[in-house]
């Protein structure tokens, strides 16, 4: 159980009403195994239970049934929130406070010694870039900044394991960018994301494995990689090849019974182009 | 664990100067003391540090108050709205510790309003005394009262009605009050005196003031002096006590009659007392904020506790009716009294006993039962007013603050102890 840094057994949730009536399904009999130094991304439609799954898994909610375990330890532990770092879908920040004091604040409550603290706080707001803005109070400051102080603030206790609740939501690509490659440093870090997003191209370019969720229910789970490789199709990638070796090459393929689906050449996406061009321009 | 209720506590204290609510609370206090400290008044030269003291304790602290259950009703529920709260209970931090850093919080909060306007309400008090005839300094005394010990009537009483002795004049009978812990240390700053509450009356024409034989002597020596005062009605008089009277021994005895034969007095075992007199009002005034103090401690602790569960206008309702009745519950336990005694009272016993209505007696039982407990459940803040205490110059006795100490933390815990379940029940959505 060590090796899993989430797991979850019979994970249900069921809304109830005033009157303690039945209203809402959230989440249905949820098996989940994460490993630890992965990348995790949960995916699914607004209201498929992802959010109430992070939420469970912090305790903010209360299972109606079944069990979870984060880092070894059960979920409803104190103490293995120590090494948890959280980043809700909405960068909820008191506004009164400036970058710095946040960091402060969500520090000491870490229990971080002062001079630790200090160091990291600096360094977290350089790595999210908003080292000019840290003396702003953070009623000034923009979605895409919240959004990138609030990730700063998931890991101020250089936490073992980090649950980002949509962190790209909010952000120009060039953010976004910068985030998913915050995320791949963790990764190198040896830590553990839970990426909870419906973005797909998010998750598809950052995560190992995924977890779909409909209506609150696992709908399936597995290795990216595995899951969109098509087995029954092969993709050459090659260079500086002359249009008669490529005829050639169509011509070999035709001869051993293949059939050539497309030929051409391979487009990056847009968010490459956006990021390069800004990036040149800078 | 303390790291961690002081950084709640110092969240909420910034919190709190930042959104400007301290400036409002600390502006308006000052500029209403400093309006009644300037408004002419007609009455004595004392009156105004009366008023002073009143406003200060009557209306200044009772506005910040308002001002502090708005603040500590609203914060956590404004946190769940607003959803900081995950920011929180996402940390290793217990639920308890949330809530008990927010009382702290908004404790601190009090403490500093309340240091900040009575120091500025006592500063100017004492500004304004010093500008006063010597006589009317009397107001910043701090008395402290020495019990009767034994009250008796020599010779005969005139009559008795109401619980109260009459005495007719002309030495037919004498009023006696033994005190046998009065305490004199030679050489110190205290001074003693007798402050008269008896009633007068006079068989004669109407009148208002009566001549009065008063006797104060060494209860073991006889040693003492007899005086003739002039007794007004309903309006005690004073008398100071000759220190060589009080010896070691610590025993007077006070005799009082009335002179002429046509006067009367009525007398019960309270209308004399005697207090040891210090010049302690600026140690008795802080005692009477420390006291205002934990009402502010207590009401906090009520409002966030009411916040663990309700929505934040529902709780500042729920905290300001607690504040209101708390402060009326003599007013309550009287009601359910009275309905308990309806029938004694002929008001309705011949209805009733004609036709009986089995739903008022129900109703009635039933709102008795309610009452009985709203007394029992509100927390008694008529307990903390100490304003009587310095408007009367009486030293507010330790006991009081010891009693009023026990009482709020035995009431804070139970509170907190309910804030715990209530908000480890709740979820977060």
């Amino acid at each position: 159980m060590d090796n899993l840094a989430v797991r979850t057994e019979g994970l249900t949730k069921i809304y109830r009403d005033f009157w303690r009536r039945k209203s809402t399904l959230a989440l249905t009999n949820l098996n989940l195994s994460i490993e630890r130094g992965e990348i995790f991304g949960l995916l699914g439609p607004n209201g498929s239970g992802k959010t109430t799954t992070v939420k469970l898994l912090l305790g903010l909610l209360f299972p109606t049934s079944g069990k979870s375990w984060l880092l070894g330890y059960p979920s409803s532990d104190l103490k293995i929130k120590s090494k948890i770092g959280f980043l809700p879908e909405e960068s909820y920040l008191y506004k009164f406070l400036n970058a710095e004091e946040i960091l402060d604040f969500y520090g000491k409550l870490f229990g971080i010694p002062r001079k630790e603290r200090r160091g990291r706080i600096d360094k977290l707001i350089y790595d999210v870039g908003l080292w000019p803005h840290r003396k702003r109070p953070l009623s000034q400051y923009s979605k895409g900044m919240l959004r990138r102080i609030g990730l700063a603030q998931s890991m101020i206790n250089n936490p073992e394991l980090i649950l980002l609740d949509e962190p790209t939501s909010g952000l120009d690509p060039i953010g976004s960018y910068e985030i998913k490659n915050l995320i791949l440093e963790f990764k190198k870090q040896g830590k553990t994301v839970v990426l909870s997003s419906h973005l797909l191209a998010d998750v598809q370019n950052i995560c190992n494995r995924i977890a779909i969720l409909s209506k609150g229910i696992l709908q399936v789970t597995g290795s990216v990689q595995e899951l969109l490789s098509q087995k029954d199709v092969i993709q050459f990638l090659v260079r500086n090849l002359s249009l008669n070796d490529i005829q050639a090459v169509e011509n070999l393929i035709k001869n051993k019974n293949g059939s050539v689906l497309s030929i051409g050449h391979p487009s990056s996406t847009l968010e490459e182009l956006f990021v390069k061009t800004i990036q040149n321009q800078s | 664990m303390f790291t961690i209720l002081l950084t709640i506590a110092s969240h909420t204290f910034r919190e709190a100067i930042r959104k400007k609510i301290l400036h409002v609370l600390i502006g308006l206090g000052i500029l209403i003391m400093a309006v009644v400290s300037i408004v002419p008044t007609a009455d004595g030269p004392d009156a105004r540090i009366k008023i002073m003291l009143v406003v200060f304790f009557q209306v200044v602290v009772v506005l910040c108050m308002v001002g502090i259950i708005l603040l500590s009703a609203t914060s956590l529920p404004h946190e769940i709205e607003d959803r900081t709260i995950y920011g929180i209970l996402s940390k290793p931090i217990s639920r308890l510790k949330v809530i008990a850093g927010k009382i702290l919080g908004f404790t601190l909060v009090s403490a500093f309003v309340l240091v900040i306007l009575s120091f500025l309400n006592i500063v100017a008090v004492l500004r304004i005394t010093t500008q006063l005839p010597g006589k009317c300094q009397d107001i910043l005394k701090a008395r402290n009262e020495c019990k009767v010990s034994e009250f008796s009537i020599q010779g005969k009483a005139h009559h008795i009605s109401e619980g109260i002795v009459w005495i007719e004049g002309g030495r037919t009978g004498i009023a006696v009050w033994n005190f046998s812990d009065v305490y004199k240390k030679p050489g110190s700053k205290f001074s003693l005196e007798a402050e008269f509450h008896v009633k007068i009356e006079s068989s004669g024409d109407f009148i208002n003031t009566i001549p009065l034989a008063v006797r104060i002597e060494n209860a073991v020596s006889g040693q003492g002096k007899t005086e003739v005062l002039s007794g007004k009605a309903d309006e005690p008089f004073n008398v100071k006590i000759d220190p060589d009277i009080v010896q070691d021994n610590s025993a007077i005895t006070i005799t009082v009659f009335p002179v002429h034969r046509t006067d009367y007095i009525g007398v019960t075992p309270g209308d004399v007392r005697v207090f040891s007199v210090q010049k302690g009002f600026v140690s008795n005034y802080t005692k009477a904020v420390f006291i205002t103090f934990l009402k502010f401690f207590l009401i906090v602790v009520i409002a966030v506790m009411g916040s663990t569960y309700l929505s934040a206008p529902v709780n500042i309702l729920s905290s300001l009716i607690v504040f209101l009745c708390g402060h009326v519950l003599d007013f309550i336990k009287d009601f359910s009294f009275l309905i308990q005694n309806h029938d004694l009272h002929g008001h309705s016993s011949q209805a009733v006993s004609r036709e009986p209505n089995i739903f008022l007696i129900y109703l009635d039982s039933a709102m008795e039962k309610v009452l009985e407990w709203f007394s029992v459940i509100l927390p008694d803040f008529k307990r903390y007013d100490s304003l009587q205490f310095l408007l009367k110059g009486i030293n507010i006795p330790l006991e009081t603050v010891e009693i009023s100490l026990g009482y709020t933390a035995l009431y804070a815990g139970i509170c907190l102890i309910i804030s715990s379940i209530l908000f480890k029940k709740r979820e977060f959505f």
